[in-house]
């Protein structure tokens, strides 16, 4: 590949000659994004190195902290039930928000309305939206009065301080991470490609399968890079609504912190980050996912 | 009890109170005429201000009228108080030198595991601390400032009349069927050992040093029965009134305003642990004589008995109850029959044992 130049870049190579004046307008974008760049660095990018530091340094180089990982059977417990919570949840909010997305493309006047319903969540807090799962899962809560009164159920059931209740909370308070992106997506699809599908005798089922479904993969994938990542993170909401051994990587840290054990807590967060990181490289490599960025901020 | 740590679950046990229980949480004071302090040593005078780290919620409204206004005024210092005390915020304070309190509400417990990791506090100036003040709260680092109980609560519509007494019954699920709540390790919790241990039988003066293996198999016999490890003092108090468990343990002052409200549960003081609350001096306050000054004028007979009148937890000046009512006095865990209900909290054996007994419990609780 290397012997074939780019036109673009071979002309671009010709008309700027080594000596030429530093054109100051290709560094316009760099300017504007500088003020931002420089608070990330000096608000976010140093204090988390700092706090990373930690694991490695405190109280002098070393690796132990690491090693201790591969003994610490809480930590490997806690670790896949954080994966395993998040690929639920990402599951979850993809079945239900694949559909959604589709009706708020396909909805006309109402399309402002649905939008808002989906971003309402959005503008409370995690806390009060926990609270309020509560109150509906609690044993004389509202879904089980529900069942009960439909005679569905004789006695109440435990829903609250369970995993499915961690699971309920958090697909709701990220179904709009989901939803957006592959609305995004949907919206790009030429209708024209539909209006061809069902020209040449596709049913409905076959144009989705077929043509809407792979046309926005993107969409999909963006979606549930965002939601997997973001919940791996989940705090509040599994403490709140979570069973007894609903403990997730993010609260065994906040215990090491709260122990003083803030070099083991740094490793933790390391592994964490890093865990998000893995996931956002080995999605890149898959076909098709690479522009799902992109894509959605189109 | 608003006893906390980390800040995420202060401001969400906060919240907590704030949104689960604000409807019934209402301090008692103005119910009984409050005694005054008139006069302070000459010593305890000064200017300037001092910055005080508090639980927050009712326990600050208390503090509050019971000693930061009257100090303001006897001694002529400011109070600026900051809910969210908290231990590891000392810590990121001292080592960073920017250190925000010049005074923090937090335990002996994590005052002296704190301590033992480095110089984080300032020793405690006893020359100007009231002599009421008993020995049993004095120590180097730090003075505790109030007395509190870890309990039994219990709903008393759910077992036909029957009392709960003690760990044994709390075990005992089939005599007092329903779901549980224990107090968890999330929040830098220090697990129930001792109420696992006296389940198992073990006397009250038998306790310490607390055989871990015998406690952890002691909690598998409840472990499927407790629905919620609670980390912050709102939850236990939310799960009885919403019906959620049968029966809890909770910081007693917690119970009173879920009594006030009209919820029918109850305390069983029988086999409860008798912790206490401590002023702890950050290094390098910078306002560490006032700080002084303050940690003296709180403990001395009068404002340890206002907040008693405001809040039922006990005092640790024996001179206070000359200026508590009888009525009053018998609610308090420093009360003389409630007390010798109450098992002393060890602090020093947590001191030394809690980084080996967290990742145990963990372990347990997760296999």
């Amino acid at each position: 590949m290397s012997e074939v130049v780019q036109p673009a870049s071979l002309a671009l190579a010709v008309s700027r000659p080594k000596t030429a004046p530093f054109d100051w307008r290709r560094a316009v974008p760099l300017l504007l994004a500088a003020p931002l760049l420089v608070y990330m660095l000096v608000f976010y990018a140093l204090p988390v190195a700092a706090m990373l530091l930690r694991s490695v340094n405190d109280p002098s180089w070393t690796l132990a902290n690491y090693a201790i990982l591969f003994e610490d059977v809480v930590f490997q417990k806690t670790f896949w039930i954080t994966i395993n919570t998040s690929v639920t949840v990402t599951l979850g909010c993809l079945i239900l928000g694949y559909p959604v997305a589709m009706g708020l493309v396909r909805a006309k006047s109402m399309a402002p309305f649905i939008l808002v319903i989906i971003l309402l969540p959005f503008w409370t807090s995690v806390l009060v939206r926990s609270y309020a799962w509560m109150v509906l899962l609690g044993r004389h809560g509202l879904v089980n009065e529900a069942l009960i009164a439909l005679g569905m159920i004789e006695r109440p059931i435990r829903i609250l301080n369970t995993p499915l209740a961690t699971q309920i909370a958090m697909i709701h308070i990220l179904l709009p991470y989901m939803i957006l992106p592959i609305a995004n997506a949907l919206r790009q699809i030429d209708p024209s490609l539909i209006r061809a599908a069902s020209g040449l005798g596709a049913t409905p089922f076959m144009t989705f399968r077929q043509v809407i479904l792979p046309l926005s993969m993107s969409g999909m994938a963006a979606g549930t890079l965002l939601t997997f990542v973001l919940a791996l993170g989940f705090y509040i909401t599994p403490a709140m609504v979570g069973g007894p051994r609903d403990i997730t990587l993010s609260m065994l840290i906040a215990q090491q912190v709260d122990q003083l054990n803030w070099a083991y807590a740094a490793t933790l967060s390391a592994v964490l980050l890093a865990t998000a990181l893995a996931i956002l490289a080995m999605a890149r490599k898959l076909p098709g996912v690479g522009n799902a960025f992109k894509t959605s901020m189109r | 009890m608003s006893k906390k740590t980390i800040g995420r679950r202060t401001t969400l046990g906060l919240l907590g109170a704030g949104l689960v229980a604000a409807p019934f949480i209402r301090p008692s004071y103005g119910q009984a005429a409050w005694p005054e302090q008139t006069s302070v040593p000459e010593i305890l005078k000064g200017s300037g201000e001092v910055r005080i780290a508090t639980f927050g919620g009712l326990m600050q409204e208390v503090q509050q009228k019971a000693y930061f206004e009257p100090f303001e005024k006897i001694t002529g210092i400011k109070v600026r108080a900051f809910p969210g005390s908290d231990a590891t915020k000392v810590k990121a304070m001292v080592e960073t030198g920017n250190v925000e309190w010049d005074m923090a509400q937090l335990s002996r417990g994590s005052i002296m595991n704190l301590q033992k990791r480095g110089d984080y506090f300032e020793k405690i100036d006893y020359d100007i601390v009231d002599p009421g003040v008993e020995a049993q709260y004095r120590f180097e680092y730090g003075l505790e400032m109030l007395v509190w109980a870890q309990v039994l609560a219990y709903r008393t519509d759910a077992f036909k009349g029957a009392v709960p007494s003690g760990w044994a019954d709390f075990w005992d699920t089939r005599k007092f069927p329903g779901d549980r709540a224990m107090f968890g390790t999330n929040s830098g919790g220090w697990p129930e050992m001792e109420f696992a241990l006296m389940a198992a039988g073990v006397p009250a003066d038998k306790l310490y040093p607390i055989d871990i293996d015998k406690a952890l198999a002691s909690y598998s016999k409840i472990k499927k029965d407790v629905f919620k490890w609670w980390d912050t003092g709102a939850v236990p108090i939310q799960l009885l009134t919403d019906r959620e468990v049968t029966m809890t343990t909770v910081w007693n002052g917690r119970m009173a305003a879920l009594q006030a409200a009209g919820v029918p549960a109850a305390v069983s003081w029988n086999q409860g642990l008798l912790k206490r609350d401590a002023w702890g001096i950050p290094k390098g306050a910078k306002n560490k004589v006032n700080a002084m000054k303050f940690v003296a004028y709180s403990t001395m007979a009068i404002p340890q008995a206002r907040v008693c009148l405001g809040i039922p937890y006990g005092s640790v000046n024996a001179k206070s109850n000359e200026y508590i009512p009888t009525e009053r006095l018998a609610v308090l865990p420093s009360a003389p029959g409630i007390k010798k209900q109450l098992v002393n909290y060890n602090y020093d054996w947590w001191i030394d044992n809690r980084e080996a007994v967290i990742p145990k419990f963990n372990k347990w609780l997760l296999s």
